[in-house]
């Protein structure tokens, strides 16, 4: 169920609706639009000073381009290359829905049998908590030895670093299914699958999707890392072109159009996750955000 | 179901199992790894054989030892350090609902985004030098820490904290004596997350400015195809890596029992 | 109707390698087509591990239970169960909820619907049937658990302390509720309690179970004719069977404590 965080103060000062009336209702209607205002004014204007402390302050000091350039400038970069810089991200994307497609698909499969076969989960469990916790980008060099510097080394990276999270996210999740209620399912005579189906996977969905959340960002990070060291195509390719030459404002450029797609494909799950939420009527959506 | 005496598994028979399968099936793979090696004649190039890797280990371990030593001590720094920041920041931003408002939707866009690719911006800015691997690794480490406290330090149970007004504790003395107790465990799971983090951090600092470390040396080794050397590499960054991730773990138990005593 | 219950012998024993423990010695009953049967004793006692086994929901270490002649062996369509907690699935609506055991058996849904709508209103929960169980209190919680047991016409009704997390009026309530159902759709039934006082006040019959070992002690036939109301509460016979059963729990309970010290 979702929790909300209400903010200290407000939960240890007494209620205003103490002081009676129905002054004391508007007032307390007001105060949550201010709070509810204050929740989005404050961080835009964090964001404004932030960009143009940034903006002056880069041509006050007149520091080197090769450090820093102003925001209008990785503008205007944005704007000039566009279409260069939209080519460039569509290997990355791709790759990024693929291999996370595919550690989906899979890490849902593999989670799945575990949960089935209480033998298998005690032999393979242990391996799949220990592949989790390695830093696996070490191995990125690895997956190039294997498959050279085409796009199959990048996938296999990102499918690698998505596929761990989905596992343990799924067994975890099918494993809290309540037990009365599994219990009271078999009472009426449900099959071993139908039980599955009507009563552990729909208790297992929250941790699915914050386990897909995470396997999201996993497989993007993949697939630049992998574009880092193919150096091919893609706007990781791009970053650690435009390094070299020095183009501060492209490199600034490319990084913020590929933390917009790692945003906008996060948000997609996440929206994914709220419609069936609104399915399910109930809130699914995992604690974190 | 029919009946019949309902026996249930010995404790013995059952650790047997928790323990056996997995080591069995490590080693039966290790064994088919082996055997598939030599009997399909693969280059070593392409996949050496787990006899292959541990020779390495017998000849150039004492590189893999300092260069470990080198990776771990950095990603240990920063892991500590981004604890500390990360507690200080989850402390501020808990304490001040103002500051809560204002930096918690950046946070969280920090955390959602795939920050490796700021990486090459770190080894920008700050050179190739070790500042830019531990800053990097700092900066990805930080967040987990961070987010995590402050989740545990607004899901203080009301209740208590009500108790803490009703005896006219002060905002203070309530965020101390119930809010930082009660965020213990969302810090420790936080820093779990900062411990993988932190030196993944280092290892991919090492990749993009290698002049130093392990990442540094299995990036040198790809390149004379010694692949042998890179999954030796490897297993030290592994172990590292799990030597790193006990701190927090162990940290926890003991707080545990020193606290809850 | 079917729905006659033959307890015979039966064990259930729990072998963990260290201890051996028997949370059911031998307990023998039978129950006739249409009794209330109130199976009474104090926590621990085996008396919903007992409740299980009738229910097909785990097997017996020996003696056999034979439903309408048949052994048990595993769950039956023809028993309807109820736990202490009601265990809705959240995400389903209350008239969801009551249909599930119906989706689950396959039978026709429309046929059943009706009857879901109507078991919906004789629980006094007009209205609700859109509502997901978070929306409902704990005891309008267990209500549905009731029409959901009920929904599909079981002849008997297995019941595990169903109104044991309920706050004492809601208890009261749901006591008074049941009876107004028993009297409209008379089953075989099985209620498990550690209350004296529910246990006289619902049933035909009170089978007195202790720990160590769990046996029946007693088998007391409660004096009241159906229906019943809160009055009896007041009646002089009610509160003797309720001083009688608390005096077979506790004198049960202390030969085995001197046996300890000993």
């Amino acid at each position: 169920m979702k929790q909300t965080m209400a903010p200290l103060d407000l939960m240890l000062r007494p209620p205003i609706a103490d002081r009676g009336g129905r002054s004391a209702a508007l007032v307390l209607r007001g105060m949550k639009t201010v709070q509810f205002g204050r929740r989005i004014v404050l961080p835009c204007l964090l964001a404004a000073t932030l960009l143009c402390a940034w903006e002056f302050g880069t041509r006050l000091a007149h520091l080197s381009p090769l450090i820093i350039v102003p925001p209008s400038a990785v503008l205007s970069v944005l704007m000039a290359s566009y279409a260069i810089l939209m080519q460039q991200a569509v290997p990355t994307v791709v790759e990024t829905l693929i291999g996370f497609a595919l550690a989906a698909a899979i890490g849902i499969m593999l989670g799945t049998a575990l949960v089935l076969s209480r033998r298998v989960r005690q032999a393979l469990y242990p391996h799949v908590l220990t592949f989790q916790l390695i830093p696996k980008i070490a191995l990125a060099p690895l997956f190039i030895v294997w498959f050279g510097v085409g796009p199959t080394s990048r996938l296999s990276l990102a499918v690698f670093m998505a596929f761990f999270p989905v596992v343990i996210s799924t067994l975890t999740g099918l494993l809290s299914a309540d037990r009365n209620a599994m219990r009271m399912a078999r009472a009426m005579m449900a099959s071993p699958w139908q039980s599955f189906i009507s009563v552990r996977v729909p208790f297992a969905l929250p941790h699915i999707f914050a386990g897909l959340k995470v396997a999201v960002t996993m497989a993007m990070i993949g697939v630049i890392v992998g574009e880092f060291v193919t150096a091919q195509a893609g706007l990781g390719y791009i970053i650690m072109m435009a390094s070299s030459a020095g183009d501060t404002a492209l490199v600034l450029a490319a990084i913020i159009l590929l933390c917009g797609f790692g945003l906008l494909l996060y948000g997609a799950v996440a929206l994914a996750e709220w419609l069936i939420d609104r399915r399910m009527g109930v809130s699914i959506t995992s604690s974190e955000f | 179901m029919t009946t019949g005496p309902a026996i249930r598994h010995k404790p013995s028979s059952e650790t047997a199992y928790t323990l056996g399968l997995p080591i069995g099936l490590g080693v039966a793979v290790l064994i088919g790894w082996q055997l598939a090696v030599r009997l399909a004649g693969i280059s070593p190039v392409i996949l050496p054989a787990p006899s292959d890797i541990v020779q390495s280990f017998g000849g150039v371990g004492g590189e893999l030892l300092r260069q470990g030593w080198v990776t771990g001590f950095e990603a240990l720094f920063a892991f500590v350090l981004s604890c500390l920041f990360g507690v200080a920041a989850a402390l501020f931003l808990g304490f001040s609902t103002v500051a809560f408002e204002t930096f918690y939707p950046g946070l969280v866009v920090f955390q959602i985004i795939p920050k490796i690719a700021l990486a090459p911006l770190f080894t920008f800015w700050l050179g190739i030098a070790a500042t830019s691997r531990l800053s990097y690794a700092l900066f990805i480490s930080f967040f987990p820490v961070t987010l995590a406290t402050m989740t545990g330090l607004k899901r203080a149970d009301t209740n208590a904290l009500r108790l803490c007004h009703a005896l006219g504790a002060s905002r203070l003395q309530a965020f101390v004596a119930v809010q930082i107790p009660y965020a213990l465990p969302y810090f420790f799971s936080g820093a779990k997350v900062a411990a993988t983090m932190s030196i993944i951090g280092i290892v991919i600092g090492e990749f993009i400015s290698a002049n130093a470390g392990l990442g540094y040396y299995i990036l040198r080794a790809q390149s004379y195809s010694e692949t042998a050397h890179m999954f030796a590499a490897i297993l030290v960054l592994c172990g590292i890596g799990l030597l790193l991730y006990i701190i927090p773990v162990q940290a926890e138990r003991w707080v545990r029992r020193w606290w809850w005593d | 109707m079917a729905g006659y219950i033959h307890v015979d012998h039966v064990k259930k024993i729990y072998d963990s390698g260290k201890d051996v423990v028997e949370a059911v010695s031998g307990v023998s009953f039978v129950a006739n087509k249409g009794e209330f049967i109130a199976i009474l004793g104090p926590s621990g006692c085996g008396k919903s591990t007992l409740l299980m086994m009738c229910g097909g929901l785990e097997p017996t270490s020996a003696g056999t239970i034979t439903i309408d002649g048949q052994e048990v062996t595993g769950p039956r369509a023809n028993i309807g169960v109820m736990f202490q907690d009601s265990t809705l699935l959240p995400w389903k609506t209350v008239l969801e909820n009551i249909l599930f055991p119906v989706k689950i058996q396959r039978r026709p849904l429309a046929a059943y619907r009706e009857r879901a709508l109507e078991l919906i209103e004789m629980v006094g929960l007009h209205g609700f049937a859109d509502m997901k169980p978070h929306q409902l209190s704990g005891g309008m919680r267990q209500r549905v658990a009731i029409c959901r047991a009920l929904v599909t016409n079981p002849d008997i009704l297995l019941m595990d302390e169903p109104f044991s997390a309920l706050d004492a009026m809601t208890r009261d309530e749901m006591n008074d509720a049941l009876l107004d159902i028993w009297d409209r759709y008379p089953k075989t039934g099985l209620f498990v309690t550690h209350a004296i006082r529910e246990a006289v006040y619902l049933a035909d019959r009170v089978l007195v179970m202790t720990k160590r070992p769990a046996t029946l002690v007693a088998d007391i036939r409660i004096p009241f004719d159906r229906p019943r109301d809160p009055s009896i509460n007041n009646r002089a016979e009610f509160n003797d069977t309720c001083d009688q059963l608390r005096r077979l729990i506790e004198h049960k309970r202390t030969p085995w404590s001197e046996t300890k010290a000993a």
